[in-house]
Protein backbone atom coordinates (compact mmCIF):
# COMPACT_ATOMS: atom_id res chain seq x y z
CA UNK A 1 0.00 0.00 0.00
CA UNK A 2 1.39 3.44 -0.70
CA UNK A 3 1.93 5.60 1.57
CA UNK A 4 0.79 8.89 -0.34
CA UNK A 5 -2.49 7.63 -1.84
CA UNK A 6 -3.45 6.51 1.59
CA UNK A 7 -2.75 10.00 2.68
CA UNK A 8 -4.66 11.98 -0.03
CA UNK A 9 -8.00 8.81 1.52
CA UNK A 10 -7.64 10.01 4.68
CA UNK A 11 -7.60 13.89 4.04
CA UNK A 12 -10.73 13.22 2.03
CA UNK A 13 -12.63 11.72 4.42
CA UNK A 14 -11.36 13.53 7.47
CA UNK A 15 -12.21 16.66 5.65
CA UNK A 16 -16.12 15.46 5.33
CA UNK A 17 -15.89 14.66 9.32
CA UNK A 18 -14.49 18.04 10.03
CA UNK A 19 -15.75 20.61 8.29
CA UNK A 20 -19.17 20.33 9.91
CA UNK A 21 -17.81 20.99 13.40
CA UNK A 22 -15.58 24.15 12.22
CA UNK A 23 -12.62 22.87 11.64
CA UNK A 24 -10.18 22.53 8.94
CA UNK A 25 -6.69 21.19 8.39
CA UNK A 26 -4.16 23.15 9.64
CA UNK A 27 -2.72 25.53 6.78
CA UNK A 28 0.98 24.56 7.88
CA UNK A 29 1.44 22.12 4.87
CA UNK A 30 4.58 20.19 6.31
CA UNK A 31 2.76 19.44 9.49
CA UNK A 32 -0.02 18.34 7.94
CA UNK A 33 2.11 16.12 5.73
CA UNK A 34 3.85 14.63 8.72
CA UNK A 35 1.25 13.98 11.21
CA UNK A 36 -0.80 12.03 8.47
CA UNK A 37 1.71 10.08 6.86
CA UNK A 38 2.27 9.22 10.80
CA UNK A 39 -1.78 8.21 10.68
CA UNK A 40 -1.02 6.21 7.84
CA UNK A 41 1.79 4.17 9.51
CA UNK A 42 -0.55 3.65 12.71
CA UNK A 43 -2.75 2.52 10.62
CA UNK A 44 -0.74 -0.16 8.99
CA UNK A 45 0.36 -1.33 12.41
CA UNK A 46 -2.91 -1.61 14.10
CA UNK A 47 -5.26 -1.39 11.73
CA UNK A 48 -7.39 2.30 12.74
CA UNK A 49 -5.74 5.78 12.19
CA UNK A 50 -4.96 6.76 15.78
CA UNK A 51 -4.32 10.52 16.84
CA UNK A 52 -0.23 10.77 16.52
CA UNK A 53 0.72 12.45 19.37
CA UNK A 54 -1.41 10.31 22.27
CA UNK A 55 -0.25 6.85 23.80
CA UNK A 56 -2.36 3.51 22.61
CA UNK A 57 -3.26 2.05 26.04
CA UNK A 58 -4.80 -1.27 24.74
CA UNK A 59 -7.87 -0.17 26.61
CA UNK A 60 -10.49 -0.48 23.70
CA UNK A 61 -13.25 2.03 25.23
CA UNK A 62 -10.32 4.82 25.68
CA UNK A 63 -8.05 3.96 22.24
CA UNK A 64 -11.70 4.89 20.87
CA UNK A 65 -11.44 8.11 21.64
CA UNK A 66 -8.29 9.19 20.30
CA UNK A 67 -9.43 7.84 16.82
CA UNK A 68 -8.35 10.78 14.10
CA UNK A 69 -10.11 12.54 13.98
CA UNK A 70 -10.77 12.66 17.67
CA UNK A 71 -12.56 16.11 18.25
CA UNK A 72 -15.77 15.29 19.04
CA UNK A 73 -14.29 13.20 22.52
CA UNK A 74 -12.08 16.44 23.09
CA UNK A 75 -14.53 19.21 21.70
CA UNK A 76 -14.37 21.01 24.53
CA UNK A 77 -10.85 21.70 24.98
CA UNK A 78 -10.07 21.69 21.36
CA UNK A 79 -12.97 24.26 21.05
CA UNK A 80 -11.17 26.24 23.89
CA UNK A 81 -7.23 26.65 22.40
CA UNK A 82 -8.62 26.18 18.82
CA UNK A 83 -7.03 23.35 17.28
CA UNK A 84 -6.69 19.63 18.01
CA UNK A 85 -3.87 18.14 20.60
CA UNK A 86 -1.46 17.68 17.26
CA UNK A 87 -2.58 20.38 15.63
CA UNK A 88 -3.89 18.42 12.24
CA UNK A 89 -7.07 20.30 12.59
CA UNK A 90 -7.86 23.82 13.32
CA UNK A 91 -10.61 26.50 14.16
CA UNK A 92 -11.69 27.52 10.44
CA UNK A 93 -10.84 31.03 10.84
CA UNK A 94 -7.43 30.23 11.93
CA UNK A 95 -4.45 31.43 9.89
CA UNK A 96 -1.57 31.31 11.50
CA UNK A 97 -1.47 28.02 13.47
CA UNK A 98 1.69 29.17 15.26
CA UNK A 99 0.27 31.84 17.39
CA UNK A 100 -2.21 29.77 19.58
CA UNK A 101 -1.17 29.19 22.63
CA UNK A 102 -1.40 25.29 23.41
CA UNK A 103 -3.19 25.37 27.16
CA UNK A 104 -3.51 22.43 29.28
CA UNK A 105 -7.52 21.68 29.95
CA UNK A 106 -7.13 23.26 33.67
CA UNK A 107 -6.28 26.18 32.23
CA UNK A 108 -9.51 26.72 30.22
CA UNK A 109 -11.63 25.91 33.05
CA UNK A 110 -11.53 22.08 32.22
CA UNK A 111 -11.01 19.20 34.30
CA UNK B 1 -17.71 0.01 -31.50
CA UNK B 2 -14.55 -2.06 -32.17
CA UNK B 3 -13.47 -5.33 -30.80
CA UNK B 4 -11.85 -3.76 -27.50
CA UNK B 5 -15.05 -2.92 -25.81
CA UNK B 6 -18.32 -5.01 -24.75
CA UNK B 7 -21.11 -2.67 -24.18
CA UNK B 8 -21.91 -3.61 -20.21
CA UNK B 9 -24.73 -1.67 -18.50
CA UNK B 10 -27.40 1.72 -19.40
CA UNK B 11 -25.65 4.68 -17.46
CA UNK B 12 -29.47 5.04 -16.30
CA UNK B 13 -29.32 2.13 -14.00
CA UNK B 14 -26.41 3.28 -11.86
CA UNK B 15 -27.58 6.72 -9.75
CA UNK B 16 -24.21 8.83 -9.19
CA UNK B 17 -22.38 7.07 -6.30
CA UNK B 18 -23.93 4.02 -7.14
CA UNK B 19 -22.14 0.46 -8.18
CA UNK B 20 -23.82 -2.19 -9.90
CA UNK B 21 -22.36 -5.47 -11.33
CA UNK B 22 -22.23 -7.01 -14.62
CA UNK B 23 -21.07 -9.83 -15.61
CA UNK B 24 -19.46 -9.96 -19.10
CA UNK B 25 -17.63 -13.02 -20.90
CA UNK B 26 -17.68 -14.63 -17.56
CA UNK B 27 -16.06 -11.80 -15.26
CA UNK B 28 -17.70 -10.43 -12.66
CA UNK B 29 -17.13 -6.41 -13.26
CA UNK B 30 -18.83 -3.64 -10.99
CA UNK B 31 -19.34 -0.55 -12.48
CA UNK B 32 -19.24 2.51 -10.40
CA UNK B 33 -21.23 5.92 -11.02
CA UNK B 34 -18.29 8.49 -9.59
CA UNK B 35 -20.32 11.87 -10.19
CA UNK B 36 -21.29 11.20 -13.73
CA UNK B 37 -17.78 9.52 -14.40
CA UNK B 38 -17.54 5.41 -14.73
CA UNK B 39 -14.91 3.24 -13.80
CA UNK B 40 -15.06 -0.41 -14.13
CA UNK B 41 -13.46 -2.48 -10.86
CA UNK B 42 -13.21 -6.70 -10.58
CA UNK B 43 -16.13 -7.61 -7.99
CA UNK B 44 -14.24 -9.28 -5.54
CA UNK B 45 -12.35 -7.49 -2.46
CA UNK B 46 -8.56 -7.90 -2.65
CA UNK B 47 -8.69 -8.74 0.89
CA UNK B 48 -11.12 -11.82 1.12
CA UNK B 49 -13.11 -11.93 -2.15
CA UNK B 50 -16.70 -10.25 -1.04
CA UNK B 51 -18.31 -8.77 -3.42
CA UNK B 52 -17.58 -4.66 -3.63
CA UNK B 53 -20.61 -3.51 -4.88
CA UNK B 54 -22.35 -4.51 -1.30
CA UNK B 55 -20.01 -2.27 0.10
CA UNK B 56 -20.03 2.13 -0.13
CA UNK B 57 -18.54 4.13 -2.63
CA UNK B 58 -17.42 7.62 -1.86
CA UNK B 59 -16.13 9.43 -4.16
CA UNK B 60 -13.28 7.53 -5.96
CA UNK B 61 -13.16 5.38 -2.59
CA UNK B 62 -14.53 2.04 -2.27
CA UNK B 63 -15.02 -0.08 0.79
CA UNK B 64 -15.85 -3.62 1.16
CA UNK B 65 -18.43 -4.24 3.56
CA UNK B 66 -17.37 -7.69 4.91
CA UNK B 67 -13.61 -6.07 6.83
CA UNK B 68 -13.83 -2.26 5.33
CA UNK B 69 -10.75 -2.83 3.07
CA UNK B 70 -10.75 0.69 0.80
CA UNK B 71 -9.11 0.52 -2.60
CA UNK B 72 -9.23 3.73 -5.16
CA UNK B 73 -11.37 2.63 -7.76
CA UNK B 74 -9.41 4.82 -10.53
CA UNK B 75 -6.57 2.81 -9.88
CA UNK B 76 -7.25 -0.47 -8.25
CA UNK B 77 -4.88 0.39 -5.38
CA UNK B 78 -5.37 -1.30 -2.08
CA UNK B 79 -5.19 1.65 0.60
CA UNK B 80 -6.07 0.07 3.90
CA UNK B 81 -6.47 -3.56 5.03
CA UNK B 82 -9.27 -5.14 7.48
CA UNK B 83 -10.62 -2.72 10.22
CA UNK B 84 -10.28 -4.99 13.26
CA UNK B 85 -13.16 -5.75 15.33
CA UNK B 86 -14.21 -6.14 18.83
CA UNK B 87 -16.33 -7.89 20.69
CA UNK B 88 -16.36 -6.15 23.84
CA UNK B 89 -16.91 -7.60 26.95
CA UNK B 90 -19.07 -10.41 25.28
CA UNK B 91 -18.08 -13.83 26.51
CA UNK B 92 -18.80 -16.34 24.18
CA UNK B 93 -19.12 -20.12 23.94
CA UNK B 94 -15.91 -22.07 24.22
CA UNK B 95 -16.11 -23.65 21.07
CA UNK B 96 -17.50 -20.66 19.36
CA UNK B 97 -14.63 -18.56 20.42
CA UNK B 98 -12.02 -20.81 20.17
CA UNK B 99 -13.21 -21.04 16.25
CA UNK B 100 -12.45 -16.98 16.50
CA UNK B 101 -9.37 -17.30 17.45
CA UNK B 102 -8.84 -19.24 14.68
CA UNK B 103 -10.27 -17.33 12.00
CA UNK B 104 -8.15 -14.53 13.84
CA UNK B 105 -5.20 -16.41 13.51
CA UNK B 106 -5.46 -17.28 9.82
CA UNK B 107 -6.64 -13.94 8.75
CA UNK B 108 -3.14 -12.36 10.25
CA UNK B 109 -1.64 -14.04 6.98
CA UNK B 110 -4.00 -12.89 4.58
CA UNK B 111 -2.63 -9.78 2.37
CA UNK B 112 -4.65 -7.33 1.03
CA UNK B 113 -4.07 -7.11 -3.01
CA UNK B 114 -4.75 -4.22 -5.01
CA UNK B 115 -7.93 -4.69 -7.18
CA UNK B 116 -8.01 -4.97 -11.00
CA UNK B 117 -9.21 -2.01 -13.24
CA UNK B 118 -10.70 -2.10 -16.79
CA UNK B 119 -11.09 0.98 -19.12
CA UNK B 120 -14.52 2.44 -19.97
CA UNK B 121 -16.23 4.73 -22.37
CA UNK B 122 -19.41 5.74 -22.67
CA UNK B 123 -21.95 5.90 -25.68
CA UNK B 124 -25.30 6.59 -26.78
CA UNK B 125 -26.28 6.78 -23.32
CA UNK B 126 -24.44 3.06 -22.19
CA UNK B 127 -21.29 1.98 -20.18
CA UNK B 128 -18.66 0.01 -21.93
CA UNK B 129 -16.07 -1.93 -20.63
CA UNK B 130 -12.74 -3.03 -22.22
CA UNK B 131 -12.31 -6.62 -23.04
Amino acid sequence: MKTESRKEALQYFFEKVVGPMGFKFTPDFELKDFLLEQEVMLEAKHGIPFCPCQPIRRDRARDMQIVCPCIPFHREHFDAIKRCWCGLFVHKDVIDPNSLPQLPPKDVGLG
Amino acid sequence: MGDKFIRAISTEEIAPGGMKTVDLAGREIVICNCGGTYYAIQRRCGHMNAPLELGTLDGKYVTCGMHCAQFDITTGQALSGPVPTDLGNERLPPRVAAMMQNVAMQMQHVRTECIRTYETKVEAGWVHVAQ
